[in-house]
């Protein structure tokens, strides 16, 4: 009997194992990247910092080429795979767009090995679904930081090595306190010097790292820019508020180092900006996960607390939907563009097909992904 | 190498859980070693 119980017990906890480890090796495999009409070249970072090739930390950089010669921008989704609006207007801007002047590099999975788990402790979902051109797709909802199983452990203390710094333990797999990165440190430190060094090597005019944050977090629905890029940055807002499309002005902090607008200011000659737009999925003060939320972004807890004035960004019935954030992003990167054609003509960068803020509203952001 | 000794140690006290559980006369308690063995096994092949 009890040997019988033994083996019983046993076949069951091998399905069991068998089931999950399933669920757990497909997180593993991300979504692929589908390339535009624009798109003239794929390289891989680890072609900027050879310690990647190979590792989960190696990601596409996709170039798209304007017919006439510019500027130079490079824009960064995934840096936190939880942040989908940076992440799906990366993808827009890879899958629809065209460059008409100057060269545009997208990297869209920043943080690839970010995309490979999720903060299951945090409720998350594991994934969300959009419509789009091709019918119904599905996109992962990742997590903000390197997934351990690439890197561990973590020490109780994260030590930012170019400045001393010290950050939580946990800080050491975020891509965007690890600027400027070292080759000979952690597959996120990797990372962040392959960017460095693509970025210098390239002589990118204007970085743009997307991101979003939690409606109760205080930078949010911002521009973020370093003092050196400020008179851009203003520019660009005032563009945006004519287009209807509020966001505040957040000078780079000098002491908080290893973000990326702080340190690729300081390590590259690159303007250095950073978008943030309003994630309900992300703040700790929100109701039940769920797809919903991620794509809908409507939780009547957020409906309440701004209310009381709790929260850093307005929050109403209709929520902060996906086609709005990406509408924000895109109208953000097409106002940073124009505003430094603005101050060097010589070095324009321009879409020749970036929709608009409304029609994206209107259209749905899945319209303009395949 | 740190992954190697992990993974053993993992690999070693999912055998003494399985021992157990053959060792047990209770079937309450043979599920809830079972229980154990899950994440265990998981972690030592999911170690990269």
């Amino acid at each position: 009997m009890k040997h019988r119980n033994f083996i019983m017990t046993m076949i069951v906890t091998v399905a069991i194992v068998v089931t999950s480890g399933k669920i757990f090796s497909d997180r593993r495999k991300i979504e692929k990247v589908n390339k535009g009409a624009g798109v003239f070249e794929v390289e891989m970072l680890s072609k900027y910092e050879p310690s990647l090739k190979g590792t989960s930390g190696d990601t596409e950089i996709f170039h798209l080429k304007g017919k006439e010669e510019g500027g130079s921008t490079l824009v960064l989704g995934g840096t936190h795979a939880n942040e989908p609006s940076g992440y799906l207007a990366a993808l827009m801007i890879v899958e629809t767009l065209e460059v008409e002047k100057g060269d545009v590099y997208v990297i869209p999975q920043a943080n690839k090995s970010a995309f490979t788990h999720n903060d299951a402790q945090e409720g998350n979902e594991t994934d969300f679904s959009l419509k789009t051109r091709s019918g119904n797709r599905v996109f992962t909802f990742g997590s903000r930081a390197t997934n351990p199983v690439d890197q561990w452990p973590d020490p109780d203390i994260y030590i930012h090595k170019a400045s001393g710094q010290k950050l939580s333990g946990g800080e050491t797999r975020n891509l965007n306190r690890a600027y400027p990165g070292r080759t000979d440190g952690t597959l996120t430190e990797k990372v962040a010097y392959g960017i460095i060094n693509f970025i210098n090597e390239k002589k990118i005019d204007v970085s743009i790292d997307l991101h979003e944050a939690s409606p109760e977090y205080p930078v949010i629905n911002a521009l973020v820019a370093p003092v050196k890029g400020m008179e851009i940055a203003s520019s660009a807002l005032m563009n945006l508020q004519m287009e209807g499309v509020e966001l505040g002005l957040e000078p780079s902090p000098k002491n908080l180092h290893g973000l990326s607008h702080r340190e690729w200011t300081d390590y590259t000659d690159t303007n250095a900006f950073l978008f943030e737009t309003a994630n309900p999925s992300q703040g700790r003060l929100r109701g039940p996960s769920s797809k919903e939320l991620i794509t809908e972004g409507v939780d009547r807890f957020y409906v309440q607390l701004a209310d009381i004035g709790m929260l850093f960004v307005p929050f109403t019935e209709e929520g902060h939907p996906i086609s709005q954030r990406v509408a924000r992003q895109i109208a953000g990167v097409n106002a940073l563009m124009s505003a430094f054609g603005e101050f060097n003509p010589e070095k324009e960068i321009t879409f020749s097909n970036v929709p608009t803020y409304d029609e994206i509203m209107e259209n749905g952001v899945g319209n303009y992904l395949k | 190498m740190m992954t190697i000794i992990y993974r053993l140690i993992l690999l070693m006290v999912t055998g003494l859980v399985v021992k157990s559980i053959y060792d047990e006369d209770k079937l309450i308690n043979q599920i809830m070693g079972a229980m154990v063995i899950v994440p265990l096994v998981l972690r030592a092949a999911m170690l990269k």
